[in-house]
């Protein structure tokens, strides 16, 4: 019967790898990064997928697995990632990292040509006989193509020096089928950030996860939780998390991660190529994370200068070129709307007319005239479907990133875009006007809202309301 | 020994079943879009796939083969789709195909519970009983069951199994059909996408949803390969390949329709949940138009500009269904379109079209005088005079010459393929002035795709603007289902 190791429960981060601008790697942030999470965590886990190992040479994974080690002052344990296509390789791989004074090493599933079931249960039978040293199995189909077959693991989990599973497939059920075949001969660990609650409530002894790189705290509470039985205060924290973590996984992984970082503060470079930002992890989306890290209390948010428009609603348009005299000379249509409370609440006003007046001239002006922050989008349902009268949202102030600006042309704009349609439907709006008039749209929403959902309500409503008020 | 008959080679096109607006079958339609295949084709399948035999009933499949039969006798042989999920029905109802006279019966494998391929081979044991020749069909896509060559070579050995239908795209698969049983059944090809590669490996003919719209231009491939002039049949499937990848790609029922209201046939809209704007999107709808107008297949009308500058002219114009017959008041005309994939290269133009002297040239001329920077909108054509303005501020030198370089050259490509085509009537090229809103995603990389879906979009955007789509139907069509793509956190 394998030895379980006493040690192999808790929280275990896997480390990103700190890299200069060059892309060699940054001892100092490595060391800055573990000083960061020591407190909160269990061990550490050097040159996993989040710590870019695909990227590395061997020498530059001991090197790592070194610096750690010695930062840690070897009071927690360290596992090393050896993971490589071919069984030598991970030998080799495994060999060094005992040298280093690895506590075990994680090795995934043999990847890129697909050995069989035999193949793999051969892969990890000869490491076990070639290095002395506690392995744990790696399941990560994301990124192997396949998953490591429950038989393989129910036969390899006899072998004394394999003493657990990481499971980062997100398939509870593959975690479970794995927890029932291995009888507690070893243990499993989760390592999918989605599902940690639940799987640790399953049966799973600990998790690695990336973004305990970054909020470490909130997953040893969640831990806590777990063992002393508190299931609602553990189910609160993977839910106060759940659209972050998300975020993470489906963008760039540790190269979301090292953008995290910095926003909280921790330098400790980009990822390698051909990973970048702009590519696997978008700016809107690093504004999201952002937005996200303030809710959780992990980054200041910056002060909001910010007010809804309140002037008399005629000379509410003056910025875009309409004053309230126009308003008056033309008898232009306007209407303000608002919704929601706090930083959910969104204001609409409108004004609209024929495209023979000022109207067409301002909309074809606000066409021509890009400015950042404040550009100027034809209203859609969707793309390819355009709404009618042709309608321009321009934002009341500025726009400081894609994601503020995704909040009004998402959410915002499907928004518009139904009130307006159901405004024809039920005969508020004349069908006329669909192709003689024109209709600007001043939409103000809160730079922090954070519920797309809501906004999308809000919008409509505030929306709905302008429009009773300009049409009737 | 062959049991393969001998009317049993050539192209088949899957026929799609008309409906009138109240959901009924438009026998009338369904007559006429026979009559305009069948001078090209070697024969009709009904009630397939691109038939919607699974969202017909019983009665009306029989309809369909009744209608088929009258219009096809002794002119072409008649296939008739039979599948259902259970073998008591499949067997019924193959059975009354067989009485009511038709030639063969297409049967896919039995779908949705998945049962085992033994299962699956007795379920055609059974059928083999009725009498009717049979063929099988294989459609993954949609059953949820890949046949296995050992089980279809099986299969082919049973008494009135004449042939094999293999819609699945695997060419591997394909090959060990004719591996094992070339000659003995008659292989079909159902994949529009490898038509000319299959003909040319071998099999004997094809069952393809695009036979509905391009009979014609199948039959021509056909008869090159067989006559063995590979290099025009190359040809030929490369010029179409467009568009038998979107047909075969969205689901093949509306495309196929859509195609054919193009083209002036009133093939109605698929049956619910399928929608217009659904799996054929809008966008595959405007690829599908650019590449009939290519081909010459979109009938042209007489529309009347009236520019509401007092000018005014008739002109040909390549017309669909939804094309009014004046396109009246140039004081502002707006439109949109959008192009994809994939999604840093996506292309969305809002496009704006104003008669010199009016608002836009107004606009444009503003847009001129303003100081120079980055972002300032640029005239990148005199005749027709035409402004690009970038829809999002301009940050980087990459970005600069992604948007006035490969996206605007798309846009260019555009504007003068539309006046080739008559989309973009020559007499209004000098009356007007084109304002193009272009995003570029600050992530593209891709060059010739940023340039190739501005092409696209600008394409789809003239024609919109000018024919002042998406119409109230259109809008009121999806006032519900419409989806944003950044409606939703991520």
């Amino acid at each position: 019967m394998p030895a379980k190791l006493e040690w192999l429960k808790g929280i275990f981060p896997p480390l990103v790898t700190a890299f200069h601008k060059d892309e060699s790697i940054d001892a100092e942030g490595i060391r800055t990064l573990v000083r960061y999470v020591n407190d909160h965590v269990d061990g550490f886990v050097t040159s996993g997928t989040t710590g870019e190992f695909p990227y590395m040479t061997t020498e530059e994974n001991k090197r790592v697995l070194e610096t750690v080690i010695d930062e840690s002052k070897g009071k927690k344990p360290v596992i090393a990632g050896a993971s490589a296509p071919a069984t030598k390789q991970v030998i080799e791989m495994a060999r060094k990292a005992k040298q280093a004074g690895a506590s075990a090493v994680l090795v995934t599933t043999p990847y890129f040509l697909h050995p069989s079931p035999k193949g793999c249960y051969q892969h990890f039978y000869e490491l076990t006989r070639a290095v002395d040293i506690p392995v744990i199995m790696y399941n990560i189909p994301q990124t192997v193509g396949a998953f490591l077959p429950v038989d393989v693991i129910e036969d390899l989990s006899e072998i004394p020096n394999i003493v657990g599973l990481k499971d980062t497939s997100g398939n509870l059920a593959y975690t479970l089928k794995v927890l029932e075949k291995v009888e507690g001969r070893i243990d499993v660990l989760v390592g999918n950030d989605e599902i940690a609650v639940p799987s640790l409530l399953s049966g799973c002894s600990g998790a690695i996860l990336m973004s305990a790189n970054v909020f470490p705290e909130l997953w040893k509470k969640a831990y806590r939780a777990v063992v002393t039985g508190k299931v609602q205060e553990a189910m609160e924290v993977q839910r106060s998390v759940q659209k972050v973590v998300r975020i993470f996984g489906g963008n760039g992984a540790g190269l979301a991660i090292k953008a995290a970082l910095k926003m909280v503060g921790m330098n400790v470079g980009t990822a390698r190529r051909p990973l970048r930002i702009g590519g696997s992890l978008l700016p809107e989306v690093m504004a999201e994370i952002q937005l996200e890290l303030e809710k959780l209390g992990k980054v200041k948010p910056p002060a909001a200068n910010f007010r809804y428009p309140s002037a008399d609603l005629r000379s509410r348009f003056v910025d875009i070129g309409i004053s309230a005299e126009i308003v008056n000379r033309e008898r232009l249509r306007t209407g303000t709307g608002t919704a929601g409370a706090d930083a959910e609440k969104v204001q609409v006003d409108l004004v609209s007319g024929s495209k023979k007046g000022e109207i067409g001239a301002v909309y074809a002006e606000q066409c021509t005239y890009p400015r950042h922050g404040y550009e100027a989008l034809t209203t859609i349902l969707e793309p390819n479907l355009m709404i009618r009268p042709s309608t321009l949202i321009v934002p009341f102030v500025a726009l400081k990133n894609l994601r503020q600006a995704n909040m009004v042309y998402g959410p915002g704009q499907a928004a518009v875009g139904k009130a307006i349609l159901d405004g024809i439907t039920s005969g508020k709006i004349h069908q006329k006007s669909m192709e003689d008039e024109a209709m600007l749209v001043s939409l103000t929403v809160h730079p922090r809202a954070l519920n797309h959902h809501t906004m999308y309500r809000n919008v409509y409503k505030a929306m709905s309301k302008a429009i009773t008020a300009a049409y009737s | 020994m062959s049991k393969k008959p001998d009317w049993l080679e050539g192209i088949f096109p899957a026929v799609v079943t008309s409906f009138n607006e109240d959901d009924k079958i438009n026998e009338k339609a369904y007559r006429e879009i026979l009559h305009f295949m069948l001078p090209h084709v070697n024969g009709i399948v009904s009630c397939g796939t691109t038939g919607e035999f699974i969202y017909l009933s019983r009665e009306e499949k029989l309809r369909v083969l009744e209608i088929t039969l009258e219009e096809c006798r002794g002119t072409c042989p008649v296939i008739m789709g039979t599948a259902y999920p259970s073998t008591w029905e499949t067997f019924e109802f193959t059975k009354e195909v067989k009485d009511t006279g038709a030639d063969a019966a297409l049967v896919a494998a039995p779908y949705f519970m998945q049962p085992t391929f033994n299962e699956v081979y007795e379920h055609y044991e059974r059928l083999n009983e009725i009498g009717i020749p049979l063929i099988l069909y294989n459609i993954p896509q949609c059953t949820g069951t890949h046949f296995r060559w050992w089980t279809a070579e099986g299969l082919a050995k049973l008494e009135n199994v004449v042939a094999i239908k293999d819609t699945s795209g695997d060419m591997p698969f394909l090959e060990a059909m004719l591996e094992k049983v070339r000659g003995e059944v008659a292989i079909l090809v159902g994949h529009d996408e490898i038509v000319t590669a299959a003909l040319g490996a071998g099999v004997d003919g094809a069952i393809l949803s695009s036979g509905n719209i391009i009979p014609d231009i199948w039959q021509e491939i056909y008869q090159a390969v067989t006559s063995g002039d590979l290099e025009k049949a190359r040809k030929l499937q490369a010029q179409n390949q467009k568009l038998v990848r979107i047909v075969a790609r969205t689901g093949a029922t509306q495309a196929a329709k859509e195609g054919l209201r193009m083209m002036g046939y009133d093939a109605g809209d698929s049956r619910k949940p399928i929608m217009r704007g659904g799996a054929f999107g809008r966008e595959d709808y405007e690829e599908v138009r650019s590449h009939l107008v290519s081909l010459g297949k979109i009938p042209k009308k007489k529309v009347k500009f009236d520019l509401g500058s007092g000018k005014s002219f008739t002109v040909e114009y390549p017309a669909v269904e939804e094309t009014p017959d004046r396109i009246g008041d140039f004081t502002l005309k707006t439109g949109e379109a959008f192009s994809g994939p994939p999604f840093h290269e996506v292309a969305h133009i809002d496009l704006m079209i104003g008669l010199k002297g009016g608002p836009v040239h107004r606009a444009v001329e503003k847009a001129m005088a303003r100081p120079d920077e980055t972002s300032k909108p640029r005239l990148v054509s005199e005749s027709p005079m035409l402004m690009v303005v970038p829809t999002v501020t301009i940050r980087t030198e990459k970005q600069e010459s992604h948007l006035f370089g490969d996206a605007t050259e798309g846009v260019l490509q555009a504007v003068q393929d539309a006046i080739a085509v008559g989309e973009l009537p020559e007499e209004l090229v000098s009356e007007i002035v084109i304002v193009a809103n272009v995003f570029v995603h600050p992530g593209a990389a891709i060059r010739f795709r940023i340039k190739f879906n501005n092409y696209k979009a600008m394409r789809a955007a003239i024609r919109r603007t000018l024919e002042s789509r998406p119409t109230l139907e259109e809008l009121k069509g999806d006032s519900e289902a419409f989806r944003h793509p950044f409606r939703y956190a991520p």
